[in-house]
């Protein structure tokens, strides 16, 4: 039934719906173009390059072709003149309209000229002319192609019903380019799934071209009812002749598990963005940065502008700070303070939560007036700046491993002399300088966790001029960290999910000692950078320390006789230790800082060949035709250690970086370098981790790789830039 | 277009050109090249005279269409008599199946009857890069004070399969107009054809 041809690398064949028709009935026509392997032919927007495929009709009268209904194509490499087409098969769809006035019992023969052009690393033009044969009946009669012409027909683009999408001009022209946002809501799963990714593929125009390259950005709007997934896409508009255009069409193509879904939209291009959409500096992008500002934006334009938003995602930054591995060891401590703020009066537990959100607050301020402090000295702030300080580390070192013994039972905290618990009392009660400790130690432990969200807003701020600005956002992050525990307080009914005060608490609490001491251990590690082996005399303070703390639990706090004399040994221990292992030995106040090892730091034989970072380092490896992967880190910051174990120092990331040749730099952030701060600061981040990926040609923009990393996304970055 | 602003850059930093983009109404960006004699070859030579650059590629269908017609061959001896300059740009990389050796291009040259004033040998894509050079056939028309004065297609026919005579031909109308000293109508077209096969 069904006429084969076969010319080049090309197989086409033309297969009907319905071998029986009733007239008036439309059937569907299906042109079938099975491609050899690596070639391709095009969709009706063949992109830069290419040509659509066509389709010309010979038909009897009474039966009238209408438009091809193309499925979704896919983005042909390379990347520098996108094209987008179909590899190994395609099925385009035609509906056959079967006049009314047609008899039963009729055959028709049906002829389609079919051109077009496959392309692999050549392009040759094939045509061909396809026939099948159709007959009119009293019923339609479906053939045994429908179904499969039903799965192409699945394909298609469907109408974006499900899908709000708007346009708008980020920029005026400049020149004959000019950048262009679409925006959009999908309602819906795909694959069970929100999509994680979205295209646009345009429809041909001659007056203009909405060019290959899209880049993403992330899109916060206060319309509250635009839950995700909102994605924002930014293309560039080349413009051939005539006015800029007003209205844009083409097919959303969005994505999740593989499973790939294209709909059709339709907008008008509005001269600016809708109220209350705020756009984020390009954080991802497919292939690319936007030809205009190379770099992101420092800043939003109007920093005021976009100031609620950085409100907004420092609060939620502070939040999640709560949960990150740095401040964990802590909630050992809220969570023992929950359990006994439930049994006090209800005003008590109110206050002490009060209390403690002062104690973070007030750690933020001071934080906000050391920013301001550094910036208005003409040097550049960093989040988590004062793990550069050795004195800092060591205080803190000394200050955690005191928490561990406490919560081990070697000694109790109180203050002001009251009557201690009874011995078989669980946990000491925390009074309100205790939670405002508890406060201060939060904080202290946050800062070297930058958390995702966290990132953008300190970014923004620690470029701020405005001090007032600064101190607001680190309020807020503030009151973010601090917020559950506040809400829980003035909620006690809310405890009750807590299990009653009981013997293992005695037990949790010891178990929680452990996360405090890795954090003392962690901690001593950073020390090692600023005294080297010397690091020792920490250690044998560390000891003293620990015997003074044991001696003033077991003698001083519940002896029974010869506290003046415990006092006294406690005294000379912490001085004596203090007098000769830390200023004597260590020097503790000024080490001499060790300058970075220079040459490969592999941090295992097999491990990833690092170099030192330098500006110029890129730019070198770039002119020996390398991708370059760079990495900013600091060993005080426990997320670039986790991204480095899970997402970059693995065996798919480590295979992919030998085959792209590519050359990977680490920028060694523990100690606040200026020139990492500028460089941070460039991509509008306040502090580490942060990851670039540069393509082999000198003087390309990198791409900004997320806060956390997987291998997918390092991968999927090395093969963009390795292509480009 | 990281890939435009890259390539764009490193044509830049070879060429030492100052113009990095390459736009109508603006200075068509400098070149250094060598043509398949070994000549070296600078746009700047040309200066005070009109510039035709055609990227070109035989094996294209496009540009084939072109030629085995003997459209392209007419528009280019028949300018060539009223002093215009022809470039041919040839960007196939090496390890393309359409690459040729200067002997082969001297040879499609001469079997062709190509009257133009230069073959550029550009397999590293330099130049082709440089003015961002889509497709193949993609022309340039430069004007006598090294304006750019039209990008784009060939002519209003996208179809490798077209006689090209009855085709409205975007490049004779720009230069033309610019022999009668009148200002050129089309000024930017969306080129057509294949993809400049540029090395990875």
């Amino acid at each position: 039934m069904a006429l084969t041809t076969h010319a080049a690398h090309t197989h086409v064949q033309l297969l009907l719906s319905a071998d029986t028709a009733r007239p008036g009935d439309t059937i569907w026509a299906g042109v079938d173009l099975k491609m050899d392997p690596d070639w391709h032919t095009y969709w009706k927007n063949p992109g830069e390059a290419g040509m659509a495929t066509k389709i010309q009709w010979q038909l009897p009268p009474g039966v009238t072709a209408g438009d091809i209904q193309w499925p979704l194509p896919e983005k042909l490499p390379p990347a520098e003149v996108t094209t987008y087409g179909y590899s190994n098969e395609v099925m385009l769809l035609v509906p056959l309209k079967i006049a009314a006035d047609l008899k039963p019992g009729m055959v028709l023969d049906l002829t389609a000229k079919v051109s077009w052009l496959e392309c692999r690393e050549e392009c040759i033009p094939g045509s061909t002319t396809v026939a099948a044969q159709l007959h009119t009946g009293w019923k339609t009669e479906i053939s045994a192609d429908a179904t499969t012409m039903d799965l192409w027909k699945s394909k298609v683009p469907q109408s974006g019903d499900r899908l709000k999408a708007q346009a708008w001009w980020e920029q005026p022209a400049n020149g004959d380019r000019r950048p262009l946002i679409i925006s959009g809501k999908f309602i819906g799963l795909l694959a069970g799934k929100l999509p994680t990714d979205f295209d646009f593929f345009p429809n041909a125009n001659d007056n203009y071209e909405i060019q290959g390259t899209t880049e993403k950005s992330s899109i916060a709007t206060t319309d509250s009812a635009s839950r995700p997934p909102v994605f924002a896409l930014r293309k560039t508009v080349q413009k051939f002749s005539g006015d800029w255009p007003k209205e844009i069409s083409g097919v959303i193509v969005m994505q999740a598990l593989g499973y790939r879904v294209g709909y059709e939209v339709k907008t008008p291009v509005a001269d600016q963005a809708p109220p209350g959409v705020t756009l984020s500096p390009p954080s991802e992008s497919s292939a690319g940065v936007s030809p205009a500002p190379p770099i992101p934006p420092k800043t939003p334009a109007a920093g005021t502008a976009a100031l609620p938003l950085m409100l907004l995602y420092a609060f939620l930054g502070g939040l999640i700070l709560n949960i990150m591995p740095c401040v964990l060891p802590v909630i050992a401590l809220k969570i023992l303070g929950f359990i006994n703020h439930a049994q006090q009066k209800p005003g008590r537990v109110r206050t002490l939560g009060l209390v403690y959100a002062a104690g973070v607050l007030v750690s933020f301020l001071a934080l906000a007036a050391v920013v301001i402090g550094v910036k208005a000295a003409g040097r550049h702030a960093g989040w988590g700046m004062q793990f550069g300080s050795p004195v800092f580390i060591v205080c803190l070192t000394t200050l955690i491993m005191l928490v561990a013994l406490n919560l081990f039972g070697v000694f109790e905290v109180t203050l002001g002399g009251r009557t201690l618990s009874g011995a078989g009392q669980l946990a000491s009660q925390p009074g309100a300088p205790g939670a405002f400790f508890n406060g201060i130690l939060a904080t202290a432990l946050a800062t070297p966790c930058t958390a995702p969200i966290l990132a953008t807003a300190l970014g923004f701020a620690f470029l701020q001029n405005n001090p007032v600005i600064i101190v607001l956002i680190f309020l807020f992050v503030g009151f973010g960290l601090a917020a559950p525990y506040v809400v829980l307080s003035w909620n006690p009914a809310w405890l009750k999910f807590l299990p009653k005060p009981g013997a293992w608490m005695e037990k949790f609490k010891i178990v929680m000692g452990f996360p405090m001491l890795a954090t003392a251990v962690w901690l001593f590690n950073l020390a090692y950078d600023y005294y080297g082996k010397s690091v020792l005399w920490l250690g044998i303070f560390l000891v003293i320390v620990a015997l003074a703390a044991w001696i003033f639990g077991e003698f001083v706090q519940r002896g029974r006789s010869g506290k003046g004399i415990a006092i006294v040994i406690v005294l000379m221990l912490l001085i004596g230790g203090y007098a000769f292992a830390l200023e004597n030995q260590l020097h503790w106040r000024a080490p001499i800082v060790s300058a970075s090892t220079p040459g490969s730091i592999a941090d295992s034989p097999d491990g990833i060949d690092w170099q030192p970072w330098s500006p110029g380092a890129v730019t070198k490896a770039q002119t020996g035709g390398h991708p370059v992967l760079v990495d900013f880190t600091a060993d005080w910051c426990v997320t670039c250690q986790v991204n480095k174990k899970i997402g970059i120092e693995v065996p798919s990331v480590r295979e992919k970086l030998k085959a792209i040749n590519a050359v990977t730099l680490v920028g060694d952030y523990t100690h606040f370098p200026d020139n990492i701060t500028t460089e941070l600061n460039r991509y509008g981040r306040a502090g580490v981790p942060l990851v670039l990926v540069y393509p082999k040609a000198v003087g390309a923009q990198p791409i900004v790789l997320p806060q956390i990393l997987t291998p997918g996304i390092v991968m999927d970055a090395l093969d963009r830039a390795a292509k480009q | 277009m990281i890939m435009k602003t890259a390539f764009a850059l490193v044509a830049t930093l070879t060429l030492a050109s100052a113009a990095l983009a390459v736009e109508v109404g603006k200075p068509a960006p400098d070149f250094t090249a060598t043509d398949i004699n070994g000549k070296t070859i600078h746009l700047s030579d040309y200066k005070g005279k009109i510039v035709v650059l055609e990227s070109y590629n035989s094996d294209c269908p496009f540009c084939h269409n072109q030629y085995k017609t003997g459209a392209m061959q007419a528009l280019q001896r028949d300018f060539a008599a009223k002093g215009v300059v022809w470039l041919l740009v040839n960007s196939v990389n090496p390890n393309n199946a359409s690459h040729r050796t200067p002997a082969q291009a001297r040879a499609e040259m001469a079997a062709e009857k190509m009257d133009v004033t230069a073959w550029i040998d550009d397999s590293s894509g330099t130049v082709g890069h440089l003015y961002d050079m889509k497709t193949t056939p993609d022309m340039y028309v430069i004007n006598k004070d090294g304006i750019l004065v039209y990008q784009g297609a060939i002519d209003n026919r996208p179809d490798p399969f077209h006689d090209p005579t009855k085709a409205q031909n975007y490049v004779s109308a720009a230069l033309d107009a610019l022999l009668a000293g009148k200002p050129v109508a089309v000024t930017e077209t969306k080129p057509y054809g294949c993809s400049v096969k540029y090395a990875d």
